[in-house]
């Protein structure tokens, strides 16, 4: 009997708030790695932001150790996977790592979109997959239909697929058993030439990048030249060893096994994940299939808000992106606000979690520009720019014409949403591929939506239209070309470059209206009247005016209270800090990001 | 009483007391005795100069209705040494004093002022308010000139403040009423300067007009960073470079005097900036404005003013301008745009920078 009949790799899949973090947490419990009362709520989602919104962003893996009833010890290696449609990529290579897959379904919920997206890179991957049934503790937790959408919408047997409570543990052990039985164990040669799978990393800063990988062939120790097949950069071993899920070194790591690898690297974008290692001295012939370049999807400007300093944004935006291969920034200069940086991210989310860090982590006031997607802009020199920032966008009468990127979004919802969420899909510029019923109750819409309408907040209005039923999963299709035309934003007749957008033809009379009306509620009273402009090119398409205001006196210092007065005149000077100035007129930072949250209504 | 007791022990010796204020709501209505006693404690544990100012906030239609009464408690008040009285007039409308919830009437006004002045008050302020919701210029102006007609010494001009959660606002968010938009508010106090100039009243402060030589004492010392001392109910006070502010709950003001303690809420012992500061943005309420002088003394008062003291206009100018280097370059552009004057001895408001005193105020805060 080989080694390798006693490990098995998986990964938990499942939709948000199905309950991976928390079957996660019960599993190293029940294996005895972290004591009960030593266990974080969810143990494997070890950042803040995380933990407070219930998604996992940086992987965490780690080595269990189970005494299955058939007497053996195995090593069960959870490898967990980041759950979010940006992060699609990633969750792939986590997945690829793995031999076998537990699938948590919400027994309360059923299958969601995201479930099904999950399953497909799964199976993608020659899985093997044991459904779970989760929250049965919940008296709304409904197995048979559950069991029937498993096997009607994904066409697993989910006949002996077990009944678990996560949160009170009921039901784990048999799982465990189950899965010992169900997940192969791994395949490899120990005595081939080394091919291993790097599918996550961290950056520490003692240790330089720490490597997640799954060895599919060969061994490696310390001390070995590795090389990187894709980037063909090499490094020495400094250390390997197992994740528990903290770093525990080992003399070596050899096919089938799951660990770290440590080699004094820089940055975490030269240990890609995807990528695959092999030895420098001898090398594997191929490299492992499936890799991809990091591919921003979505860009804005990030810039250092009054006051704060360009160094320091520009040191957090390193750190983040040594620790962060999908994340990446160069200088931007942009007329209205200054120095800053054009940052490029996977997806709205990815986003929303770095700007978020910038201010929780390294305590840093910035302002976020609007979101913007890549268009090709093709020239009618037959050149093709890609242009994400809208004021470098060229002048139209050198343009032949632009191609913006359009998604595969896969929107699942009980029937009776079917209709707004079509309207909605309408309104964003989606084209309707395709709509079956998964069940009588359940429907999946497929439709071809701009990446564009998609990144504001296409999910939130989805959500809101739906009780937060609908479910969401969306990919890169293609560049497809669009009539699209740049809007300019004049304040005092000067244009503001921050508030150029890029936006469909037959809309901006629209948004430049609604642009336009939303600035007038944001931008405060001058002493003079401020016009508020939208225009394409040099023809306004939308004004409004913010009144003048003539009064800013206090006509009484209500009987000697100095401090009140005061108080009142330091709110205001903390108030005007907050504040951009543009030639004469003052916008207050949030103008940049709130503006396109246009309500739904108006469209 | 117990609080002045109180305050005065910790202050130990008798400190010069150069005016008394009483007012804030309507001390009028107290009896004789009462404000008798008020005065008395203050007397017995501080110096009252003899020729301090003493002035009393009063409300029409609080006085007068019984004559004999109200004669006789006007001869008290002479008696006590109340030589200044503050009559809250607010508008010579009867229209518009009911929608201000006042009780008196404009009738009242004017046959109280003729009371006081026969039982020989020398020194009087009224006070007039203006954007009234609904008013016109044209009708604050005739109020106005109502109130020149009755001839006191001292005129104050308020134009209404309406503040959050206040009967007021609500009105205006549901819709009842509408605020006197700004370009009018400010037509009306710039006419309101020009009449009461007119009428050879001095402006000497953003709200204050007085005939020459009646200018508020007491008000003058909230401008120049004198000390004072606040007795009562959510009173504020300056002592020694320290502010406080007394509780505003009536209850707690109580214990805590029955506890033998100050019903002190929040105390702020002022930085050498604080003063500096409050100099400015107070100082900036006067016609005459701040001096660098004035400004640069208010910072070595407080005991962590760092560096030596300048001596001289230049010498504090440009100290002052160190403190303030931020503020420097937007004050230029008020400057410029003759808002604000800033000349070799310190700096002032224009008429049309008063407008806008808040925003050049919060430059130096």
């Amino acid at each position: 009997m080989s080694y390798l009949d006693n490990i098995r790799n998986f990964s938990i899949i499942a939709h948000i708030d199905h309950g991976k973090s928390t079957l996660a947490d019960r599993l190293i419990e029940k294996t005895g790695l972290v004591e009960a009362r030593d266990m974080k709520e969810q143990y494997l989602d070890n950042m803040d932001i995380e933990r407070e919104r219930g998604i996992t962003i940086k992987l965490q893996t780690t080595r269990l150790v189970y005494k299955a009833k058939d007497g053996n010890e195995y090593i069960l290696n959870l490898i967990d996977t980041p759950g979010h449609v940006d992060f699609n990529y990633e969750v792939s290579r986590s997945l690829a790592a793995c031999d076998g897959a537990v699938l948590v379904v919400d027994a309360t919920q059923g299958v969601e979109a995201q479930t099904l997206g999950n399953v497909y890179l799964a199976l993608d991957e020659d899985l093997e997959i044991l459904p779970v049934l989760n929250k049965m503790d919940l008296d709304s937790a409904r197995p048979d239909d559950a069991r029937a959408e498993i096997e009607d919408i994904i066409g697993l047997d989910a006949s002996e697929a077990p009944e678990i409570s996560a949160k009170t543990g009921q039901g784990v052990d048999e799982m465990l058993e189950k899965l010992v039985e169900v997940i192969p164990p791994p395949k490899g040669d120990p005595d081939g030439k080394l091919k291993a799978l790097i599918f996550d990393s961290y950056y520490d800063s003692y240790k330089g990048v720490v490597i997640y990988t799954r060895i599919f062939d060969g061994r490696v120790k310390r001390g070995d030249t590795i090389r990187m097949m894709n980037t063909g950069k090499n490094y020495e071993v400094t250390e390997v060893g197992y994740c528990v899920p903290t770093t525990l070194p080992a003399s070596e790591l050899k096919a089938g096994e799951v660990g770290y690898i440590c080699g004094s690297i820089k940055q975490v974008a030269d240990a890609r994940v995807g990528d695959t290692i092999t030895l420098a001295s001898d090398p594997a012939d191929q490299a492992l299939k499936g890799y991809k370049k990091a591919q921003s999807m979505v860009y804005c400007g990030i810039f250092p808000a009054e006051g704060e300093k360009y160094e320091n944004v520009k040191d957090a935006l390193e750190k983040l992106q040594v620790n962060d291969a999908a994340f990446n920034f160069e200088p931007e200069n942009s007329a209205a606000l200054g120095y800053g940086f054009r940052c490029g991210f996977l997806g709205l989310l990815h986003m929303d979690v770095i700007t978020e860090r910038l201010a929780r982590e390294f305590d840093l006031d910035v302002i976020t520009t609007l979101p913007s997607v890549v268009y090709k802009v093709v020239m009618k020199d037959g050149r093709v720019l890609e242009i994400q920032n809208p004021s470098n966008l060229p002048d139209p009468i050198e343009i032949s014409h632009i191609e913006e990127p359009i998604v595969k979004a896969d929107i699942m919802t009980p029937n009776e949403y079917v209709g707004s969420i079509m309207t909605l899909c309408q309104a964003r510029r989606g084209n309707m591929v395709h709509m079956e019923y998964l069940t009588k109750t359940r429907v999946q819409l497929h439709y071809e939506i701009p990446l564009n309408e998609v990144i504001y907040d296409f999910f939130d209005a989805l959500k809101s239209r739906t009780r937060g039923y609908a479910s969401l999963d969306y990919e890169f299709l293609r560049y497809q070309q669009a009539k699209l035309v740049k809007l300019d934003i004049l304040l005092n007749r000067e244009k503001i470059d921050a508030l150029s957008t890029i936006v469909p033809e037959e809309e901006a009379m629209a948004k430049g209206r609604g642009i336009c009306e939303k600035l007038k509620d944001i931008i405060p009273r001058h002493q003079f009247e401020v016009p508020i402009q939208a225009a394409i090119g040099q023809k306004i398409i939308a004004r409004e005016t913010v009144r003048a205001y003539r009064k800013d006196v206090l006509a009484k210092c209500y009987g000697g209270d100095v401090s009140r007065k005061k108080k009142l005149l330091e709110k205001q000077k903390a108030g005007k800090k907050r504040m951009r100035q543009f030639g004469t007129v003052t916008v207050p930072q949030e103008a940049f990001t709130e503006v396109l949250k246009l309500d739904d209504g108006g469209k | 009483m117990r609080e002045i007791e109180l305050r005065a022990d910790q202050t130990g010796s008798k400190e010069e007391i150069d005016t008394v204020y009483i007012g804030g709501g309507t001390p009028s209505v107290l009896d004789v005795s009462q404000l008798r006693d008020i005065l008395h404690a203050v007397n017995k544990h501080y110096d009252i100069r003899d020729d301090a100012e003493i002035t009393l906030e009063v409300n029409p239609g609080t006085l007068g209705v019984k004559d004999g009464v109200t004669l006789a408690k006007l001869q008290a008040y002479k008696y006590m040494g109340i030589n200044r009285l503050s009559m809250g007039v607010q508008a010579m409308d009867n229209d518009r004093l009911h929608f201000m919830g006042r009780i008196h009437t404009a009738e009242n006004v004017v046959r109280d002022m003729k009371l006081l002045r026969q039982k020989g008050f020398d020194n009087i302020n009224l006070d007039l308010m203006f954007s009234i919701p609904g008013e016109t210029t044209e009708q604050a102006l005739e109020d106005a000139r109502r109130i020149i007609e009755l001839g006191p010494e001292h005129i104050s001009c308020y134009s209404l403040q309406i503040e959050e959660g206040t009967p007021f606002a609500d009105m205006i968010a549901g819709g009842e009423i509408t605020e006197v938009p700004d370009e009018e508010d400010r037509d009306t106090y710039h006419r309101l300067c020009r009449m009461l100039e007119g009428a050879g009243y001095e402006h000497y402060e953003i709200s204050n007009f007085a005939k020459p030589g009646y200018r508020s004492r007491h008000n003058s010392l909230y401008w120049d960073m004198s000390d004072y001392i606040a007795f009562g109910l959510g009173a504020s006070g300056f002592e020694d470079g320290v502010r406080y502010k007394n509780i505003s709950d009536i209850d707690g003001y109580i214990t805590s005097l029955k506890s033998d303690k100050l019903p002190v809420d929040e105390v702020h012992t002022n930085s050498a900036f604080d003063n500096i500061s409050e100099a400015v943005f107070t100082g900036l309420r006067r016609i005459e404005g701040i001096s660098y002088e004035d400004a640069v003394e208010a910072y070595f008062r407080a005991t962590d003013a760092e560096g030596t003291k300048p001596h001289g206009s230049d010498a504090c100018r440009e100290f002052f301008w160190q403190v303030f280097s931020e503020a420097g370059g937007e004050a230029s552009d008020y400057e410029e745009r003759g808002l604000l004057i800033i000349d070799d001895k310190g700096l002032r408001l224009t008429e049309q920078g008063i407008d806008i005193s808040n925003s050049i105020m919060s430059l130096f805060v």
